[in-house]
């Protein structure tokens, strides 16, 4: 078996996000000696704001072939029952979402209700089609084809093409009609705006630089449900699933190295030979496996490496964050009007239209920060009060004027005062406020821009054109070097995928080596 | 009742695509009937008269798009046809600056030179790179799309031959093909060039018609609809058609009369009659009826389905497809009689670009908000414009020493706001004067005195386009170039074969593919399909084959 030779491999992984993790245990896995270098003091990433408490939230698209490489199954990690979805709606009717059907909080039937599951199928049914695309390298496209270096390629396309057919014929249709398409249009084809609609419109933009009537914004729809789009809340949260699976890593030999920042890639004869921290330490390794962007990979290696266009197209990679965190600490649970108490502790959407989202948007393009920006929330118990925990969608990464103290007041203002629409004894809850801008998520993580996926998830940013053209394959064309985090195939959320796909391309590559 | 006569086929709507599907039937020998609503023939390629002395193209205004292919096939220099093409064209600032844009390559590196050194070598690469999607994408034009998901053997043998142009491509140019067909104009142009009115002069043909902004992905392509054309086999250049945009309609309509062809006017076609599933002739709004086992529509594929036939002929899946047809109207244009020559203040006395197209415009952020506006239901604050004055290479436009201004409105929305509602009755005199202000301050800031030269205007909003040309929304283009409506998704998904569910119906306009622009190639493409149907060979195509 090819896998073999990895046992004298020695490797290096930059960074324990979870995509530096999932690398890690497919590599330990398949007896190489891997290291993990992590500048911050825990691992998870952008999980966590690297170690520093949580970033995230939810979990909704885990991949099985991921949990597989760290040998733990999802009844492991304490994943819980999925979430239901509230939908908040200005005028009190909100809308609750749960195993894919949508009501009224009341009980009522919600007058979209068929429309929108027959929408959720639709998309599931769609997503089941990609589901092979994101577990392999991408697809290389016009080359070969007809030879036999090709024949993969052209297996992999085969299968592609066989779960388009398995489609039935309209869907078919209307599957190569949709995937560039926007989701403002497919969802508002299906119902009237409102926060039903703009549930799907919001996972169609989550972490984007976009509004949802940008075309390609329904591939990214897709790719939201391609586990079925259920959230999870992690028991003890974000920083206790990334710990679990730290130790899941450090199970299968990993060895990991909190506060080792890597400096600079030691390269000899134009091949890599090793990684050198900010300590002047330096770890010998054939294999340096990067999951960190494609612009701060490149500049560990040195531009020296790469082709000039190479390095031009990674300079042109487009990576601003929008996505931010608002924590606020509550001296109680508050009381939402309209809501029953079981449904406090869903997860709570802010987004009362698609219009608005777009809206919300549109500021954002200009470098200021909107006036009403959607987010979506959790509210938990904690100790005598609670916490309330919201991913605040389409802020500026550098706004003008800065994140002055009244650029974020001005935040924290606008989703409490949204929020307290329905919670009026809110704001008198609030004991502490605290927003981290994507500014700030970049200075934690070095997530380039602070982007929530690395590099902007765009159809001009995906499969064989992400991270750029030409470097699609995990292979960074410096032999040795490979991109492992969300900045390359299939991108970012909590997957595990780039890590895993990289790692096996890195070992089917050193086999050939 | 009416009379009823007899005929092979029928064109319902004179457009130019109608217009051309009909000299192909004619030339093929069927008895071909054009029947246009209104008293002139052209669609959104007109000249009128409308202010005396002066000769308006009140719709579109260039030309460059329209096949070479079809030209020669038709003869249409032989019907009156020249293009006389203009080099250069100019974008404005507020602040007195400006960029002119010279179709000779040292003057163009010259004059960015002048405004970004570092941008030379960039805008190099920027025109080879949109060169090599050209060229990808000319052949295209004139072929029917392949039926990817149902394919017959024809689609399966013009799939294989997509397939191989991609690979004749390589990998490297598929992902580039790949990446400029998803991209946005302004992502794009910001790989290649640094200085934003160059930018802003570039980026407006990735807007031009379409309900997107500079930074909306899919607008690179937009840019390549307007580049893929040529005049007089110079790729991507741009010309007048000499008397306007109605001689290429009147050397169409010359060239079907010529070939025995008849033309109705001034009655428009109020049902295509279906009888047992087959198209049998239409019935027109002042009673006539004429009889044809072929009936093909150059209206938009809204405005065919849903208004001219009726429903029962038409499967339900069908019909929500054609509902769910993006036709956004964006753009509004105002045609005027000038007194004079207007001065620019940063032109240089007699400036030859100032025969091509001029801009006022700053950057993409500015051409980005002008998009937000229309979002909102507003026109743009700060619009793109398009202006030509074709009068000064085309002396049949203007009486002598006056001169006519064709312009051109990004954006301007269909269904107005006011008030917290969206509606197209909105649009009332007062809305049209606030309009066509918004837009005469912005030129008079770059040309100070331009108001008063003013002898008359006619403003155009999408529903006057609308209402006159019958272009649903006043989407100039009959329908988004969005890919969920390009190829084999235009105008829906199983009907890009200019077919239709019933037998004997055809859509022959700008909403089947290649889509919009007076480009005469969704025409031409329909007339092949329609003579294979009639089980005849065209002349064109064996040109086509030829090409
Ligand atoms: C605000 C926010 C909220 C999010 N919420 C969710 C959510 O609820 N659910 C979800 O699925 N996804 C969420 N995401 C996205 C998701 O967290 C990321 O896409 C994913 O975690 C990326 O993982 P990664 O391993 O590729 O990269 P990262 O998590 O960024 O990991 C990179 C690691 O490298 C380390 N590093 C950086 N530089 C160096 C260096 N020089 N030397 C050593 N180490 C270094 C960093 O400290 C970091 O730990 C969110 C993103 C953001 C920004
Ligand atoms: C303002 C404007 C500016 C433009 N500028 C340019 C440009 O500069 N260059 C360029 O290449 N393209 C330009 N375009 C686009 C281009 O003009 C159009 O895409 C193209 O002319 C459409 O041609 P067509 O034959 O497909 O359809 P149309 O021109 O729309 O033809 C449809 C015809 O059907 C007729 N009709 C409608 N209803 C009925 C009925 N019930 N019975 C009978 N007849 C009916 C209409 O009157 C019309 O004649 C512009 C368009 C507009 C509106």
């Amino acid at each position: 078996m090819a896998f073999d030779s990895a046992r004298n491999l020695s490797a290096v992984v930059i960074g324990a996000g979870l995509n530096g993790l999932t690398a890690a245990a497919t590599l330990a896995g398949r007896g190489a000696r891997v290291t993990v270098v992590e500048k911050g003091e825990g691992p998870g990433g952008l999980m966590t704001g690297a170690g520093t408490g949580e970033l995230g939230q939810f979990v909704w698209n885990l991949h099985p072939d991921a949990l597989s490489e760290f040998g733990v199954s999802p009844a492991d990690l304490g994943l819980g029952p999925a979430l239901p979805t509230v939908a908040l709606s200005p005028d009190g009717r909100h809308v609750v979402i749960e195993g894919g059907a949508a009501r009224f909080a009341d009980g009522a039937a919600h007058p979209d209700a068929a429309a929108y599951r027959a929408l959720r199928w639709r998309v599931a049914r769609f997503a089941a089609v990609l589901a092979p695309l994101v577990r392999m390298a991408p697809p290389r496209l016009g080359v070969g084809l007809m030879n036999r270096a090709g024949l993969p390629e052209l297996l992999g396309l085969a299968r592609l093409g066989l779960d388009i057919r398995r489609l039935a014929r309209d869907d078919r249709r209307e599957f190569l009609r949709v995937i560039l398409s926007n989701a403002a249009d497919l969802v508002l084809d299906a119902m009237p705006d409102g926060p039903l609609a703009a549930s799907l419109a919001f996972d169609a933009v989550l972490g984007s630089r976009t509004g949802p009537r940008a075309p390609g914004t329904v591939l990214t729809l897709i790719y939201r449900h391609l586990q079925g789009g259920e959230r999870y809340r992690p028991e003890g949260g974000m920083a206790v699933l990334a710990g679990r699976l730290a130790r899941a890593a450090e199970a299968r030999g990993a060895a990991i190295r909190y506060g080792a920042e890597a400096a600079g890639l030691v390269v000899e004869g134009d091949r890599v030979r090793g990684l050198r921290l900010a300590s002047g330490e330096v770890i010998g390794a054939g294999l340096v496996l990067s999951s960190l962007g494609a612009l701060p990979t490149l500049r560990l290696a040195g531009a020296t490496h790469f082709d000039a266009e190479a390095c031009r197209r990674i300079r042109q990679v487009r990576a601003e964050g929008t996505a931010g965190r608002l924590d606020l600490c509550l001296s109680a649970m508050p009381r939402l009007e309209g809501l029953p108490a079981t449904l406090h502790r869903a997860r709570l959407l802010l987004a009362p239209s698609v219009a608005a989202l777009e809206a919300a948007f549109d500021p954002v393009k200009y470098g200021a920060v909107p006036g009403a920006p959607a987010a979506e929330i959790l509210i938990e118990p904690e100790g005598a009060g609670a916490r309330l925990s919201a991913i605040v969608q389409h802020l500026p990464r550098a706004p003008d004027g800065g994140w002055t103290t009244e650029a974020r007041e001005g935040v924290i203002g606008s989703v409490v005062a949204a929020l307290a629409v329905h919670a009026p004894g809110l704001p008198d809850l609030v004991r502490e406020a605290r927003l981290t801008t994507p500014a700030e998520i970049e200075a934690a993580t070095g997530a380039p821009g602070g982007h929530w996926h690395h590099a902007e998830f765009a159809a001009d940013q995906l499969l064989t054109l992400r991270p750029v053209n030409g470097m699609a394959r995990y292979a960074t064309g410096l032999p040795g070097l490979w991109l492992c985090g969300a900045a390359a195939h299939p991108g970012g959320d909590v997957t595990g995928l780039p890590g895993r796909n990289a790692a096996l391309a890195a070992l089917g590559a050193g086999v050939r080596a | 009742m009416g009379r009823a006569a007899k005929f092979d086929a029928i064109v319902a709507g004179g457009g130019h695509n109608g217009l051309t599907a009909a000299c192909y039937l004619a030339r093929a020998g069927l008895r071909t009937l054009v029947v246009e609503k209104n008293d002139w023939l052209g669609g959104a390629a007109v000249s009128r008269e409308l202010h005396e002395g002066w000769t308006y193209s009140n719709c579109s205004y260039v030309c460059s798009l329209l096949r070479p292919e079809v030209v020669r096939d038709l003869d249409l220099p032989r019907h009156g046809l020249q293009v006389i093409p203009y080099t250069g064209g100019t974008t404005f600032t507020r602040d007195g600056d400006y960029f002119a844009y010279h179709s000779d390559r040292h003057a163009l590196e010259r004059e960015i030179a002048r405004l970004s050194p570092r941008d030379v070598e960039g805008y190099e690469r920027f025109a080879l790179a949109v060169m090599r999607q050209c060229r990808f994408i000319r052949p295209l034009l004139l072929r029917t799309p392949p039926d990817p998901v149902a394919p017959g053997p024809r689609d399966v043998a013009e799939l294989v031959y997509l397939l191989r142009r991609f690979h004749d491509l390589g990998p490297r140019e598929t992902g580039e093909a790949m990446r400029f067909w998803t991209a946005s104009v302004g992502d794009y142009l910001d790989g290649f060039i640094e200085h934003p009115l160059i930018k802003a002069h570039l980026a407006g043909s990735g807007i031009i018609g379409t309900g997107l902004g500079v930074y909306s992905p899919g607008t690179a392509y937009v840019l390549l609809h307007h580049y893929m054309g040529e005049v007089d086999g110079a790729i991507g250049a741009w010309g007048f058609a000499r008397g306007g945009m109605g001689a290429v309609s009147g050397a169409l309509a010359s060239a079907f009369r010529a070939a025995g062809g008849e033309i109705v006017t001034g009655a428009g076609v109020e049902r295509i009659l279906v009888e047992n599933g087959r198209a049998v002739g239409v019935a027109l709004d002042n009673g006539d009826e004429y009889r044809a086992p072929i009936v093909a529509s150059g209206m938009d594929v809204k405005r065919t389905y849903l208004g001219h036939v009726e429903p029962q002929h038409l499967p339900t899946d069908f019909l929500a497809a054609v509902r769910r047809f993006k036709i956004r109207g964006s753009s509004g244009k105002i045609n005027i009689a000038l007194d004079a020559m207007p001065r620019f203040l940063a032109a240089p006395e007699g400036a030859s670009f100032l025969s091509g197209d001029l801009h006022v415009s700053e950057s993409l952020a500015e051409l980005e908000r002008a998009y937000d506006d229309w979002k909102a239901g507003r026109w743009s604050a700060l619009p793109y414009l398009d202006m030509l004055i074709p009068s000064r290479i085309d002396p049949t436009m203007a009486p002598p020493g006056k001169h006519m201004m064709t312009l051109f409105v990004q954006y301007a929305p269909y269904d107005l706001a006011r008030d917290g509602t969206r509606d197209p009755a909105h649009w009332d005199e007062a809305a049209r004067r606030g309009f066509a202000d918004a837009v005469f301050d912005r030129i008079e800031a770059v040309s100070p005195g331009f108001r008063d030269l003013i002898l008359h205007a006619e403003v155009r909003t999408p529903v006057d386009l609308e209402r006159e040309v019958g272009l649903t929304e006043g989407n100039i283009f009959q329908g988004e170039l969005t890919f969920d409506q390009l190829l084999f998704n235009r105008p829906v998904p199983g009907y890009a074969d200019y077919r239709s569910p019933v037998k004997g119906l055809y859509l022959v306009g700008s909403s089947a593919h290649p889509g919009g622009g007076v480009m005469a190639a969704p025409g031409a493409n329909a007339a092949r399909e329609i003579l294979r149907d009639a089980g005849r060979r065209c002349r064109a195509e064996r040109a086509f084959r030829a090409a």
